[in-house]
């Protein structure tokens, strides 16, 4: 317990310093690269000086994550990307309420986010491993089937859809790589992950050489898998054996 | 302080908190697998790695993780954010640690204190990767892909509340019960349906057991 306590406080406090700091870059982005999400900064934004507020939103999904952590031993994304951002400006907010000499500052921030951060992590860990071990196997008999649904069926789906409803071109390359990909590694989604973003290219830019560049990239790691999950090998023996 | 802000701003500091992230998100891997928990991620990535522990077959996560890395990593100096989302949490928590454990390096993700260096190793070269990106800027690679993804992405999470309905149902009549009144409730007070679905689901699991699979 104790061992779980000190890692937790060490890799929440690492991470709370850079995403709060990399939170407060965001308001001089995009010439300051900064790093978080848009959504981060827009609710940032919609809570903006007033403490309360940026408390009660990041508790919201602080009781999300400790519901998900107990399923499922997973944080979520929303601890780095809201819960930390948020509480940290929360503090910092108390003393000074002008968000141009706090929120904006990236060395207050992180000095802030290091401290919510390591007692975020710690918390919501220190949860998790109280847990007995019946209940985790409970959660597991529910979660683990629903997310096999998920990850086999569900999002391959919705990727290859998302490919088709983005235009003739996106849904050619969403279609050909989503099934390649299900052929080589069994799981369509990375190759429909791929097919969007190449295919979108094409239809804003044309045929250039970073378009190129990168369906060059694809054609060399789906070769590399059909390589060590033996692809290539089966397909050869499928072949010989049919002439 | 000013001094420590200054500094903070400049762009030459960026892949140092990257660096500092990724340590934290790649350690979040070192305690879901040494603990079952700590994962710097959302539910069906966490699944995605616990299934490739269980069968040693590694391809969905760090395929998957794959996409979004590079379409992230190209988009994020292009539009000044970095989305640590896709690029960190999945690229380096879900690829990266599949990646070592399918690869033979898997005490590395073993080790607390190798896990932190590796994960400032990473995030050192995501982030000079992308200061390199922002200083040529080339023209041409489109972010608008990422909207698509994202949008997909976000869809992805809301089938996730009824289909652990649909799987708490079948674990066992109490657990389906549970799902469907957590489920209720928390729709009805406008939040995600998923956290209700799961806390609905144990609690009726754990005060009526039932001997599952018999």
């Amino acid at each position: 317990m104790l061992i779980i306590v000190i890692k937790s406080l060490i890799i929440g406090a690492l991470g709370g310093l850079a995403v709060s700091a990399g939170a407060a870059r965001m308001f001089h982005a995009p010439e300051v690269q900064a790093m978080g999400a848009f959504r981060t900064m827009g609710e940032l934004n919609a809570c903006k000086g007033d403490p309360i507020a940026h408390f009660t939103f990041g508790l919201g999904f602080f009781f999300n994550a400790a519901g998900s952590i107990v399923g499922s031993g997973a944080l979520t994304q929303d601890v780095l990307h809201r819960i930390i951002p948020n509480w940290s400006a929360g503090v910092l907010l108390l003393k000074n309420k002008k968000v141009e000499e706090t929120l904006y500052h990236p060395g207050s921030m992180a000095v802030v986010g290091a401290f919510v951060g390591a007692i975020t992590v710690a918390a919501l860990n220190s949860v998790a491993s109280l847990i007995p071990a019946n209940l985790s196997a409970i959660a597991q008999g529910i979660l683990g089937p629903a997310s096999a649904v998920m990850i086999e069926t569900i999002m391959p789906i919705i990727f290859i859809l998302a490919a088709i409803d983005a235009g003739k071109t996106t849904g050619v390359w969403g279609i050909v790589l989503g099934g390649i990909s299900h052929v080589i590694m069994g799981n369509a989604t990375p190759g429909a992950v791929l097919g969007i973003i190449i295919g979108q290219s094409i239809q804003d830019n044309g045929y250039n050489k970073s378009v190129k560049i990168m369906i060059t990239i694809v054609v060399v790691l789906f070769a590399l898998i059909g390589y060590f999950r033996e692809f290539w090998a089966n397909l050869l023996s499928i072949v010989t054996a049919a002439f | 302080m000013k001094k420590l802000n200054n500094l903070l701003l400049k762009n030459s500091t960026f892949p140092i908190l990257v660096a500092l992230l990724c340590s934290a998100i790649f350690a979040g891997g070192h305690m879901f697998v040494k603990y079952g928990f700590g994962f710097f991620n959302e539910i069906a990535q966490a699944e995605m790695v616990r299934q490739g522990i269980q069968t040693g077959d590694f391809a969905a996560p760090v395929g998957f993780a794959a996409g979004f890395i590079i379409a992230r990593v190209l988009e994020g100096p292009l539009v000044g954010i970095l989305d640590i989302g896709g690029s960190l949490m999945t690229g380096v928590g879900t690829g990266f640690v599949s990646l070592f454990l399918a690869s033979g390096l898997g005490f590395v993700v073993d080790n607390f204190l190798l896990s932190l260096l590796a994960g400032v190793g990473i995030g050192l070269v995501i982030g000079i990767i992308i200061i390199a990106v922002k200083k040529a800027m080339p023209s041409g690679m489109a972010a608008s892909g990422t909207n698509i993804m994202m949008g997909a992405g976000n869809a992805t999470g809301r089938y996730l509340g009824p289909l652990i309905i649909l799987s708490a149902a079948k674990y066992s009549i109490p657990a389906g019960i549970g799902a469907i009144i957590g489920a209720a409730i928390f729709f009805k007070m406008k939040k995600e349906i998923v956290g209700g679905v799961i806390i609905g689901a144990m609690i009726f699991a754990v005060l009526f057991p039932v001997t599952v699979g018999g």
